[in-house]
């Protein structure tokens, strides 16, 4: 099978030949201008040259091929050649977006000919928001895709959500492919200045073509290239900045604090290193500004024949926390060669290395401190440890850090290198015209290494707790190989594009860990873990994954003289990862479009330029199955008999070879629009996904003797709709340009069906009906008053505990005198918890840009509304509201007999645990908010200073995270309402599902002031 | 020509990266392991080592423990204690549920165990695996099932693939055998073949001999004789028409069983087991893996091979594998109080945290009865057992925190030094009253003071929720404390002990109170195999000193004599229980001793003890309501949610009452 589709193959190589002319000519507009910098690119491949200032150009094109001609602002015209060796071509103005070609999968198409949901967004207008990573720069920028904080810290990337979550043990990424090869790298890899475009597929009618792979959207990256005969160009684009911590965290101060123990009453003395005079600011003692910088050079360019892009990057940047830094470099290349008249080769290649230090430093021992512990001895310098009333802990300052980072006794690094490749060669049929053969190879190969040590006594109260290090790595190597057939012809009014593809693809990754204490030379810090005794090393367990993807995919677009448009999909998948009998699956998917603007009865409107219907159904998948899942597995378990060691193995997961994907239906409908000569435009879509057979996890009866099976027993749904709207509000008067972009989006995500018909699974957190991300607590209502109706039947107890403390809702029965027959609880039968759904209700984002004589001004917003905002801080899980006194306390208005109408339970009272009873109730927020994300301020140099100069030259200043806006959490807390951690992280006791994304404490959020400068000559 | 080296060049690269087309979508794992493992030889003794390692996550494990003593008349529930713990003092503090009974603890892991010995036993012979191997999984399979029908009543022999067959199904429903299946089909024969093919000798440290399973099957038949005999018409589930033996013998027929191993484990144990010379040394740390210790859950100062991590007590598995039940039973004795000025009192921490045997981590979860300390102690002079029990005496170890202060002032503003005593729990009631603070008072737990005693008191009737002695026996013990308090935090390095050597002894007692035969004992125990003759030998033993172990001094003393001239003419089941507590107090043995012997609505309906504030050391008698149904515990809810069947069929597969 495979050797015969080789052969097949080779015999085009071996046939292709055809005659290439040199066509020369000139672009002018309707009144004879000459255009310059408008693209002349050879119909049906990459090949292009750009005009000149004279608006002339030359490329070298088969006699019988097809130019197409195209410029902002121009209708795109297609010229036969014809075997004419001069070709001059006039361009007629359109508006200016409704002729962008938009990058699709496994090729390109023009933006009006697309039936499928296709967004896309330039680099350029990505990098209005300076920012090392383009999943940063993506957030609020396109309807439709969520883009969430998972973490605060330097070079953390987003968590990227196109229309929801389909899958509750899977992945909800996106599928991202870089330059037409399936990325499996991180977006924090690429360096944003190499970015020419980033498309995003949102529907099943277009990311069905990626199959297995396509349920969770497809985000196609794209970057920078030479084009053919264009003069080598070098660009240099660079900002350096501070950050400054948006906000402290709401931490009490010594008076505040003095008196909440007072009111607490639980710690009636202080502890040894505490005085009630004494109020320290633990977070000045820790926080200092941010340094953000970064450098990009690159240089592009092209011969008569090749073109060729090149980029080195650097960036770095320092955190608040002291020694917390990220640095990248990153180098990009690409290639482009066209030999003889049908042949084309070219390579990419993007690497980076990369360095993120001092993650170990947590800040929940600074933020605890309490504010009348002093921190300094007598003698002015710094404690070890200060002794509270009933806790001890090590100092973390600055100072400290600082120290221990230069003494080398307390880091952390992950040191990273990545490097993506892609070669492809290209040749174009000469006997048939528009058919073309190409070959795409991937490989790539991505490590991570990290290193930490701990020295003797660091970061302990115990000065004599001994050393500890610890290594690991995990190696990343992946392979694709793609061909890929097509035929691109027009017949008069018909249109015709047909793909052919055969691909396939592997992926091995590999780890190793180990760690060791009491290191004999701290020197050695994680150098040297051999070094420790024997007894004192764990090697961990190694993982190996690899899976392999092999598809053949075929896809017809027509379109009938620009009115009627159809696209149609079907992909074969088989993975590895299934078991033998069920590995291959056929994904369908058909989409339709109708130009009505090119209809006769629309020819008169002429506030309309543009009106386009699409309606798109198809089905993808989503590789949820992990590795290895069909054929069980045993867990191991090490026992020492006396002094000899040995690993014990049972039974954990029975296989399962009918194990398969879930499955996404998706429908989508859209109208595309442009009025008042493109002026404004836009898009509306709605769309509906069903997922089916969800992959969950079965807990088994223990009496099976083994835990759970994996089954694909589930439904999900997301439904929604989405508007983007984008217009010049003032054309170029006296000077002044003003552009607007909004888009708001709505998704409706509900878990449809879990196994066995259950409503719920509270062990899990899903609950049918609600939110995948949902939380099940209780509600509070209120505080209990003194008079309170039926308080003692509720909320048994004394007075002076359960009076000010937290009243939630009551579910249950009431007696005929209306007296609840229960109190509030969790036994069995009388569980008075909610559901509450954490998504929001809309989310969307704007953009702003007003330019006058060279100065610009652009701003940049996202916003979200409605939903939970769960912040630890406020609740249980993080031990910073434990309201007693033992530690430092949020800073909040809390129940006294004297403020009986406060938020905050009264303190010290009605404690279950450590902290008040139903406390977490106190980290529920709305989280809504909006945001500028920064304003910038540019003035270009070539508008007087260096007009008509080949020099172009623009400088900047920013501001990112200017302010917040509409956030109740903000306007309590002064906090960034962004979450900054997933569920289960950077608070006291691991308390939500790591899906469910929170505040607590990690490196608190910046506000950032840029200066920068984009020089290209 | 530049066209074909390109074709040439593409093709290449194309064969080469497309070679292996069907061999992409083939999987080999190379990091974890199938089920496929079972079938080999290193599978087979792998899952051996598993059958060993699942100890850990049952005894040890605190939540179980506590399941075992609360609620009986060893234990009740102390000032920390949550609904787990409050719920099995049946007092009134909630109702035992399926959600809040922590039997959990066993159900789960057990079956897991029972499915891979099944494995074992089905692969093992093929593999030409040796019987006495075999016999080690046989042993657990028996043993495995033994905890579950004391525990649960009747329980599943069919896993999904048939009855007592390895089960490689996802079969989600279960259905219940009756008490005599399980006895007669596993637990008789598997324990039986065990005796028969396991060695004298353990293949490894800990590992199962005769000797092991023998009292194992002898506990099991006393224990089946006693279900047989049902003296107080305790219920059973899933019921039975009447409790006949499937093989048609009686209850005498199974005593007499009891007697016969029990003896027989005491007479071939040769110099495998022996008992220790001191009660004291069957329980000190330095002297633990002892010949006296038959079964133990092992765990040693390695974070990967003891299950937890060392340093604290968040390792990889959280505690599910850790040795941590003496934390339960330990008051928070780090709240004690000394002054660092003779005449303000300027309170100073001076019994810290260390990993120590007669300290460690305080849960105060759970606490002894005065009546334990009272009654089941009654001698405290000569049975050295109490002594070596509990911590009675809380020294100070304030250098091991860093503070340097050379002497301290504590009760009465007396001074102490490093190692007095801070704390001390009197044996009796003494002749001058002891004056209690209200409150929590200047040692901060409410301790109170004797004229001209510079440590604070609290005798048995002002034993609290709150302050009460520990339980030295099952304290940690570790090598690597240096000069400091060590890693107190961390899941106790030593073993937690399951069977000794001297049960056997008790067993064949029982068995004998109970109508056995007796027939003499030979070997280095010999006897007339009468219950009296055999309860002496333990009594001869506890009578016997080397080191006073709560006055931290040297002791060489022998009271054998006065012990076994103490012990009754006629031994009775009270007797026996009696006994049971002193040689067994704290370890887990309390609630499966009553509920065997029906005896636990008798012994552990009311009891006393003080409440749980500072200062507060008023006696409370508080009842119990121990019914009958409290005889077994509720099947998990984890298993009844996991069932596919309908809601009659659940609740005909719960036990009664629950």
């Amino acid at each position: 099978m495979c050797t015969a589709f080789l052969l097949l193959l080779l015999t085009f190589f071996a046939q292709a030949q055809n005659e290439n002319i040199t066509v020369r000519g000139r672009v002018t507009n309707e009144s004879g201008q000459a255009v310059s910098s408008a693209s002349v690119a050879l119909k049906g491949t990459s090949i292009g040259v750009t005009t000149g200032n004279d608006g002339s150009f030359q490329i070298l094109a088969p006699a019988n091929g097809t130019l197409v001609i195209s410029s902002v602002g121009f209708a795109t015209i297609e010229v036969d050649i014809k075997g004419q060796t001069t070709l001059n071509a006039k361009l007629t103005t359109s508006g200016t977006t409704m002729e962008q070609v938009v990058v699709i999968g496994y090729g390109t198409q023009r933006k009006e000919a697309v039936t499928g949901s296709v967004a896309s967004i330039a680099g350029d207008k990505l990098r209005d928001i300076p920012t090392p990573n383009i999943s940063q720069a993506l957030q609020g920028r396109i309807a439709g895709v969520d883009i969430s904080q998972t973490s605060t810290r330097p070079g953390a990337t987003m968590q990227i959500r196109i229309r929801g979550d389909r899958s509750l043990t899977g992945s909800n990424d996106p599928l991202v492919v870089l330059d037409g090869i399936p990325y499996i790298g991180s977006l924090g890899d690429l360096n944003p200045n190499d970015i020419k475009s980033i498309d995003i597929l949102k529907d099943a009618s277009a990311t069905a073509i990626y199959g297995s792979r396509g349920a969770n959207g497809v985000i196609l990256v794209t970057t920078n290239r030479g084009q053919k005969g264009q003069k080598a160009r070098v660009s240099y684009n660079g900002y350096t900045g501070i950050q400054t911590v948006f906000a402290k965290y709401p931490m009490m101060d010594g008076p505040e604090f003095v008196a909440l123990r007072k009111a607490a009453g639980v710690y009636s003395t202080n502890g040894l290193d505490e005085k009630n005079d004494v109020n320290t600011d633990w977070q000045d003692l820790m926080f200092q500004n941010g340094l953000v910088t970064d450098h990009s050079v690159s240089l592009v360019g092209g011969t008569q024949q090749g073109s060729y892009s090149f980029g080195l990057g650097y960036y770095q940047n320092q955190a608040v926390i002291p020694s917390q830094q990220y640095t990248r470099y990153s180098i990009k290349a690409s290639v482009d060669q066209q030999i003889g008249n049908f042949f084309r080769v070219g390579f990419t290649s993007n690497s980076n290395y990369n360095l993120s230090e001092g993650n170990q430093i947590g800040i929940y021992a600074n933020l605890s401190n309490t504010p009348i512990s002093n921190p300094y001895n007598a003698d002015g310098t710094l404690k070890k440890t200060v002794k509270m009333t009933l806790d001890e802990q090590y100092v973390l300052t600055q100072d400290r850090i600082d120290s221990l980072h230069d003494a080398g006794t307390w880091l952390n690094e992950t040191r990273g290198f990545a490097s993506y490749n892609s070669l492809y060669g290209e040749v174009s049929v000469p006997w048939v015209k528009g058919l073309k053969y190409r070959l795409n190879l991937g490989g790539d190969f991505v490590q991570s290494n990290n290193g930490g040590f701990t020295g003797a006594g660091v970061n302990n109260i115990l000065a004599t707790a001994v050393s500890s290090a610890n290594i690991s790595n995990t190696h990343t190597y992946h392979w694709t190989a793609e061909n890929i057939l097509t035929y691109d012809r027009s017949f008069g009014a018909h249109s015709i594009n047909v793909l052919g593809l055969y691909s396939a693809e592997q992926t091995k990754v590999n780890g190793s860990s180990m760690s060791a204490t009491d290191i004999p030379n701290e020197a050695f810090q994680f150098y040297n873990l051999g070094s420790a005794l024997a007894t004192n090393i764990t090697v961990n367990q190694g993982t190996y994954q690899q899976s392999g993807l092999m598809s053949y995919m075929g896809r017809v677009m027509y379109s009938y003289n620009n009115r009627y448009m159809l696209s149609a999909t079907v992909r074969s998948d088989a993975s590895s990862r299934l078991a033998p009998g069920h590995k291959w699956h056929t994904y369908p998917a058909v989409s339709v479009g109708w130009n009505l603007v090119n209809e006769n009865f629309m020819k008169d409107i002429a506030v309309i330029n543009n009106l386009k219907l699409r309606a798109g159904f198809g089905q993808t998948s989503n590789q949820a199955v992990p590795v290895y899942s069909t054929l069980g597995a045993l867990a191991q378990r090490p026992y020492n008999f006396g002094s000899a060691y040995a690993i014990g193995y049972y039974v954990s997961q029975l296989p399962n070879p009918e194990l398969d994907w879930e499955y996404s239906k998706t429908i989508n409908l859209g109208i595309d629009f442009g009025m008042f000569r493109n002026r404004l435009t836009g898009t509306v879509e709605y769309y509906s996904t069903k997922t089916e057979g969800v992959l969950q996890s079965v807990g088994l009866p223990p009496t099976s003797g083994v835990a759970s099976i994996v089954q694909n027993i589930g439904k999900t749904q997301n439904k929604g709709i989405e508007l983007t709207l984008n217009g010049t509000i003032i054309n170029n008067a006296n000077g002044w340009t003003w552009d607007a972009g909004f888009n708001i989006y709505a998704n409706r995500n509900k878990l449809v069906e879990l196994a066995d018909g259950k409503t719920q699974d509270i062990g899990n957190g899903w609950f049918v009906g609600h939110n995948i991300n949902a939380i099940y607590d209780f509600k509070k209502i209120g505080l209990w008053q003194k008079d309170d109706p039926y308080r003692s039947v509720l909320e048994p107890g004394v007075d002076s505990q359960i009076v000010g403390s937290i009243k939630v809702l009551y579910t249950g029965a009431y007696d005929a005198t209306g007296k609840p027959t229960r109190a509030i609880g969790t036994n069995a039968g009388s569980d008075d918890r909610q559901i509450m759904d954490v998504d929001p209700d809309f989310g969307g984002g704007f953009n702003t840009r007003v330019s006058y004589k060279g100065f610009d001004l652009s701003t940049v917003g996202v916003f979200k509304s409605g939903g939970i905002l769960i912040s630890t801080l406020y609740g249980s899980a993080g031990y910073l509201n434990l309201e007693s006194g033992r530690r430092n306390n949020v800073k909040i208005d809390y129940w006294t007999p004297d403020n009986t109408d406060a938020k905050y339970p009264r303190p010290g009272r009605n404690i279950s645990g450590d902290n008040p009873k139903y406390g977490s109730t106190l980290g529920y927020f709305n989280a809504s908010y909006l945001k500028i994300r920064t304003i910038t301020l540019g003035y270009d140099f070539n508008y007087k200073l260096l007009k008509g100069s080949d020099v172009k030259l623009r400088m900047y200043a920013t501001v990112q995270n200017p302010f917040v806006m509409f956030s109740p959490y903000h306007k309590e807390s002064g906090m960034d309402p962004e979450t900054n951690s997933y569920g289960n992280e950077n608070q006291a006791v691991a308390s939500y599902q790591r899906r469910l994304l929170t505040i607590g404490t990690n490196t608190p959020s910046t506000r950032n002031y840029i200066l920068g400068v984009n020089l290209t000559f | 020509m530049k066209l074909l080296k390109l074709n040439i060049f593409i093709g290449a690269a194309l064969l080469l990266s497309m070679g292996g087309c069907k061999k992409i979508l083939d999987e080999q794992p190379r990091a974890g392991f199938t089920p496929d493992y079972f079938q080999t030889l290193q599978g087979v003794q792998g899952g051996i080592t598993s059958l060993y390692a699942h100890l850990r996550t049952i005894y040890g494990q605190g939540y179980y423990y506590n399941t075992c003593e609360t609620g009986t008349d060893e234990a009740t529930y102390a000032q920390s204690a949550d609904e787990n713990f409050k719920v099995m003092d049946i007092s009134g503090q909630g109702n035992i549920t399926s959600s809040n009974s922590r039997a959990d603890v066993i159900w789960g892991p057990s079956y897991s165990d029972i499915n891979t010995a099944s494995g074992i036993i089905e692969n093992g012979g093929k593999l030409g695996v040796s019987n006495a191997l075999l016999a080690e999984a046989k042993f657990f399979r028996g043993f495995d099932y033994f905890l579950l029908v004391q525990t649960f009543g009747g329980v599943p022999l069919d896993l999904g693939s048939g009855e007592l067959k390895f089960n490689t199904s996802a079969i989600r429903t279960s259905k219940r055998n009756t008490v005599p299946e399980v006895y007669t089909k596993t637990i008789f024969p598997d324990l039986t073949a065990a005796v028969n093919d396991l060695p004298d000798a353990p293949r490894v440290t800990g590992g199962v001999t005769k000797t092991v399973a023998r009292l194992f099957l002898a506990k099991a038949y006393l224990t089946y004789g006693w279900w047989l005999e049902n003296p107080n018409n305790i219920p059973t589930y899933p019921a039975v028409a009447n409790r006949t033996d499937p093989a048609g013998h009686n209850a005498q027929y199974y005593y007499q069983q009891a007697y016969d191993l029990a003896v027989a484990g005491i007479s071939n144990a040769g110099a495998n087991y022996l008992l220790q010379p001191t009660y004291y040394d069957v329980n000190l740390a330095q002297n633990d893996r002892n010949k006296e210790i038959l079964l133990w859950a092992d765990h040693t100062e390695n974070s990967t091979y003891t299950g937890g991590n060392i340093y604290d007590g968040n390792g990889p598995n959280g505690l599910n594998q850790d040795n941590y039940a003496v934390w339960m039973m330990t008051a928070n004795y780090t709240n004690i109080r000394s002054s660092t000025s003779s005449t303000t009192w300027a309170a100073i921490s001076s019994v810290q945290r260390e990993a120590e045997q007669h300290l460690g981590r305080p849960y105060n979860r759970m606490c002894p009865t005065i009546g334990a300390v009272k009654n089941n102690f009654p001698d405290k002079t000569n049975d050295s057992r109490y002594d070596g029990t509990f911590t009675t005496v809380y020294r100070g170890n304030w250098p091991k925190g860093g503070l340097t202060n050379p002497t301290l002032y504590n009760a009465n503003f007396l001074p102490v030094t490093p190692g007095s005593a801070i704390l001390s729990f009197l044996d009796d009631e003494p002749a001058t009253a002891i004056t209690y603070p209200s409150g929590a008072g200047n040692s901060n737990v409410g301790a109170g003071t004797l004229p001209g005693r510079p440590d604070w008191v609290i005798s048995p009737n002002g034993i609290s929720r709150l302050i009460y002695p520990g339980l030295w026996k099952m304290g940690p013990y570790r090598t690597d404390n240096g000069t400091g308090l060590g890693y107190p935090n961390a899941g106790l390095t030593r073993p937690f002990n399951i069977a000794k050597f001297s049960e056997l002894f008790f067993i064949a007692a029982e068995a004998a109170v109970k109508g056995a035969t007796p027939k003499a004992v030979t070997g280095p125990y010999a006897n007339d195999g009468s219950a009296r003759a055999l309860i002496n030998v333990i009594r001869a033993r506890a009578g016997k000193w080397r080191f006073d172990n709560n006055g931290n001094v040297a002791k060489v003393q022998d009271n054998s004599a006065a012990m076994i001239a103490a012990t009754p003419a006629t031994i009775d089941i009270d007797y026996i229980l009696a006994e049971r507590s002193r040689e067994y107090f704290g370890e887990g043995y309390r609630w499966y001793d009553l509920i065997r012997t029906q005896r636990w609505t008798a012994y552990a309906s009311t009891y006393q003890i003080c409440g749980a504030a500072a200062g507060d050391h008023t006696i409370q008698t508080v009842t119990r309501s121990i019914d009958n149904h409290h005889y077994l515990r509720p099947i998990p809810q984890g298993q009844i949610d996991a069932m596919q069947s309908s809601v009659e069929e659940k609740k005909a597969y719960q036990n009664l009452g629950y």
